[in-house]
C-alpha cells in the first residue's frame, strides 16, 4: 500500500510541477466562468427603460417581477422623440394613449404595455380580472433550459477529462517500459501497485482539475446571477459527478494501461489505444444525445451499461430528474465493472510490462498461465 | 551467497524449435558474500539474460537461483541493487529527487532517503547536480545517478550489468571504489563487463560465458594457472640450430632468437640458451585476462 502512495505522490508532484498543468488549469477556469456568465450576454434583455410624456407610469413590475424597469419623464413629445432616436429609452407612453419606439417594439415589452395598460383601464372602470392560473401537470420543466445547459458543459467536460487523464495513464505507462525504467521499479514494488499507483496518481489530478471546474463554475454562477437558475438538487449533481468521474475513469484508464503496456514505444500508443478511445467516444456521443433526450429509451437503456453509463448517468441526472434507486442501482453495476476490469487488465499489465521490443500480443498474454 | 544452476533460457517459440535461440543453456555459479565477481563474455553471450533471471525480469525455463540458500524471492530480490544494461531513469525528474524516491520505493524512512541520496551524490561527484533533471546531464552523469538508484537502499546483493561503459577513466575510478567498498563490506557484486583489464583489476573473481554456458570460472590466479604461463626466451648471437629438438616456436630478430613455448621443461631450455650465447631474456609470462577470454571462448 505504501509503495503504491509512493508512485500516486510521484505522479501528481511530477504534474503539478509542468507548466502544461499550471497553464491548462488556468485555461479550463476560465472557460467555465466565462460560460457562467453567457446566459447574461446571451439572453434577451432583462431591463427596460420606459419614458412617460404627460402619463402615469405601468404597474409594469407588478406584472414582471424578474424584470427590472427604469422609468424617465419628458416634457414633452419631442424630446421624448429625441431620446428614442438616441436610444436613451427603449419606448416611451405619450398621454396614456400612445407609445413611442424606434422601428418594432421589443415583443415581450409590447405585450406588458398592452396587457398592464388594458389591465389599468379595466381596473379604472371598477372590474376585477383574476389572473389566470399556470399549472403544469407534466415535468417541472422551469429548470429546462438551466439543466441542458450545464449537461451539456458537463458532457465535454467528463469527456475531455476521461480521455486526456486516460491518455496520460497509457503513456506513463510506455515511459516507464520504454526506458526501462520498469525493470528496476518491478526490483523495489510490486505490478498491481506500480499500476495502482500510476491510476490512483493521475485520477486525482483528474479529479483537481473537476474540482476546479466545479467550485469557479458554481462561483462564478453565483457572482453572475445564472446560480438562481439552478434546479434543486444541485449538490447532488455535483457529487454525482464526481462519483461518476471516478468510476469512469478508473474503468477506462486501468483498460488504457493494459493496452499500454503491450507496446514499447510511445509512437505506437495511439494505436493500441484505438479501440479504447472508440468507446470513450461513442459513450461521449450517447451523452450528448442525451442532453437533448435525456428521458429517450437510448438514453435511459444506454445510462445502464458499463462503461457507458458513467457518462452518460451524470448527463442525466443533470438533464432531469432520475430516481435514485436508478442511479444507485447503475452506479452498482459500474463498480463489478469497475473490479472486473481491474483485475484483468492488472493481469495484463503484469504479464505485458516487461516484455520489452516488438508489440506484445494480447491473446498471448491473456492465454499464458 | 548466491547460486545460480543450471539455467536454462529459450527465445522464441518452444524451446528446441527452429528460429529461435538458445539464450541460456544450462549457466550456474556461486557469488560467495563480499565477493567481486566480473562476468565476461561475447555480446549475446547470455550474461544480460542471466542478471535478468536473477532479477525477475525475465523467468528462467528450467534452473534455479538461491539466495542464502532459500529460492529466491520477491522480497529477497527487494533487498538487491540493479543496474540494467539499458539505463532507464525517469528524464524529467530531478537527480537528487530520483534517488530518493528510489530510496523510498524500497522501504526506507523519508529522512534515511535524504541521507543515503545526500551521501551518494557527494561520493559520486554529483552534489552540484542534485537539482538539475536527469536529461539535462551528461551521459557519464546520468550514469552516476542510475548507479545511485542502485546503492541507496544499502542494498545486500549488487548485480550491475555494463556499470562501466561510457565512462571516462575518472567516473570509472569513483564508481570502482563505491564498488570496492561495498564488496569489503561483505556484498556480493556481480559485474559485467567488456573492459578486461578493468575486470582483471577489481574483481576476486571471473566467470567468461560463452553461448549460454560458463567456460570458465574462479579466480583470475585460477585460470591463470589452468591456462600456464608462456616461456619467453631472448637469446643473442646464438650458434645456428641451438633450438633444434626444443619445443615451441624461434623467431629471429636481427641477432636476436626469441623463443616462446607453453611446455617442455624449462631448466633444460635454460642451460641450452646458456651454453648457445648471451641470454638476455627468461621468463614466464602470465597470460592477461584478454587471453584467457580468447582462449576460453575460441
Amino acid at each position: 500500500m505504501n509503495g503504491m502512495m509512493l508512485v500516486a505522490r510521484r505522479e501528481i508532484a511530477t504534474q503539478m510541477r509542468t507548466r502544461a498543468f499550471v497553464i491548462g488549469l488556468l485555461i479550463t477556469a476560465l472557460v467555465v466562468g466565462g460560460l457562467a456568465f453567457a446566459p447574461k450576454f446571451m439572453g434577451g434583455p432583462d431591463s427596460y427603460t420606459v419614458g412617460t410624456v404627460n402619463s402615469q407610469q405601468l404597474p409594469l413590475e407588478a406584472a414582471a417581477p424578474d424584470m427590472e424597469f427604469e422609468w424617465r419623464s419628458f416634457p414633452d413629445e419631442a424630446a421624448a422623440t429625441q431620446a428614442v432616436l438616441d436610444g436613451d429609452v427603449d419606448a416611451v407612453l405619450v398621454d396614456g394613449s400612445k407609445v413611442l419606439t424606434d422601428g418594432q417594439i421589443d415583443t415581450e415589452l409590447g405585450v406588458l404595455l398592452q396587457s398592464t395598460h388594458r389591465e389599468v383601464k379595466l381596473g379604472a372602470a371598477g372590474v376585477q380580472v383574476q389572473p389566470l392560473q399556470m399549472e403544469s401537470v407534466g415535468a417541472d420543466t422551469r429548470y429546462q433550459a438551466a439543466r441542458t445547459g450545464i449537461a451539456i458543459v458537463l458532457v465535454l467536460v467528463l469527456f475531455m477529462l476521461i480521455l486526456g487523464q486516460v491518455m496520460m495513464v497509457a503513456m506513463g505507462v510506455v515511459e516507464e517500459k520504454g526506458s526501462r525504467i520498469v525493470e528496476i521499479l518491478l526490483g523495489a514494488v510490486r505490478p498491481w501497485q506500480l499500476l495502482g499507483g500510476k491510476i490512483i496518481g493521475l485520477g486525482v489530478l483528474g479529479l483537481i482539475n473537476l474540482g476546479t471546474i466545479v467550485v469557479v463554475g458554481v462561483g462564478a454562477s453565483v457572482a453572475s446571477g445564472f446560480a438562481a437558475d439552478f434546479p434543486p438538487g444541485m449538490p447532488g449533481i455535483v457529487v454525482g459527478v464526481l462519483v461518476w468521474f471516478a468510476l469512469g475513469y478508473a474503468f477506462f484508464a486501468t483498460l488504457g494501461a493494459a493496452l499500454a503496456s503491450l507496446v514499447s514505444r510511445q509512437e505506437e500508443v495511439g494505436n493500441v489505444m484505438s479501440p479504447l478511445t472508440m468507446v470513450i467516444m461513442a459513450a461521449y456521443f450517447v451523452a450528448f444525445y442525451s442532453t437533448r433526450e435525456p428521458t429517450g429509451t437510448l438514453a435511459t437503456v444506454v445510462s445502464w451499461i458499463p462503461p457507458f453509463s458513467s457518462m452518460v448517468m451524470p448527463v442525466r441526472m443533470a438533464a432531469t430528474e432520475v430516481p435514485i434507486w436508478e442511479v444507485a442501482a447503475s452506479g452498482g453495476l459500474m463498480v463489478l465493472a469497475v473490479l472486473a476490469v481491474l483485475f484483468a487488465g492488472a493481469k495484463v499489465y503484469e504479464r505485458a510490462v516487461l516484455r520489452t521490443g516488438a508489440r506484445v500480443k494480447l491473446g498471448e498474454v491473456l492465454r499464458a498461465k | 551467497m548466491l547460486e545460480i544452476s543450471d539455467l536454462r533460457k529459450h527465445f522464441g517459440g518452444a524451446p528446441g524449435s527452429p528460429g529461435g535461440k538458445q539464450a541460456l543453456d544450462g549457466i550456474g555459479f556461486t557469488v560467495r558474500p563480499g565477493e567481486m565477481f566480473g562476468f565476461v563474455g561475447a555480446n549475446g553471450a547470455g550474461k544480460s539474460t542471466t542478471m535478468r533471471i536473477v532479477m525477475g525480469v525475465l523467468s528462467p525455463d528450467s534452473g534455479t537461483v538461491t539466495w542464502q540458500g532459500e529460492p529466491l524471492t520477491y522480497a529477497g530480490r527487494q533487498r538487491f541493487g540493479y543496474m540494467p544494461e539499458e539505463r532507464g531513469l525517469y528524464q524529467k525528474m530531478r537527480a537528487g529527487e530520483q534517488i530518493e524516491y528510489f530510496g523510498r520505493l524500497h522501504g526506507m524512512s523519508p529522512r534515511q532517503a535524504k541521507k543515503a541520496t545526500e551521501d551518494l551524490l557527494e561520493r559520486l561527484g554529483l552534489t552540484e547536480r542534485r537539482n538539475s533533471t536527469v536529461e539535462s546531464l551528461s551521459l557519464g552523469n546520468q550514469q552516476r545517478v542510475q548507479l545511485a538508484v542502485a546503492l541507496v537502499h544499502d542494498p545486500e546483493l549488487l548485480i550491475l550489468d555494463e556499470p562501466f561503459s561510457g565512462l571516462d577513466p575518472i567516473a570509472v575510478d569513483a564508481l570502482a571504489t563505491v564498488l570496492l567498498e561495498r564488496s569489503r563490506g561483505g556484498v556480493p557484486v556481480i559485474f559485467s563487463s567488456h573492459q578486461l583489464e578493468l575486470v582483471e583489476r577489481l574483481c576476486d573473481s571471473v566467470g567468461i560465458v560463452s553461448a549460454g554456458r560458463m567456460v570458465a570460472s574462479g579466480t583470475v590466479e585460477d585460470l591463470r594457472a589452468a591456462e600456464g604461463g608462456t616461456l619467453r626466451v631472448v637469446v643473442r648471437d646464438p650458434a645456428p640450430g641451438w633450438a633444434d629438438g626444443l619445443p615451441g616456436q624461434v623467431s629471429v630478430q636481427g641477432d636476436r632468437h626469441v623463443l616462446v613455448t607453453e611446455y617442455g621443461d624449462d631448466q633444460e631450455i635454460l642451460r641450452r640458451a646458456m651454453k648457445a650465447g648471451q641470454v638476455e631474456h627468461f621468463g614466464v609470462e602470465q597470460p592477461t585476462l584478454t587471453e584467457i577470454f580468447k582462449e576460453a571462448v575460441a
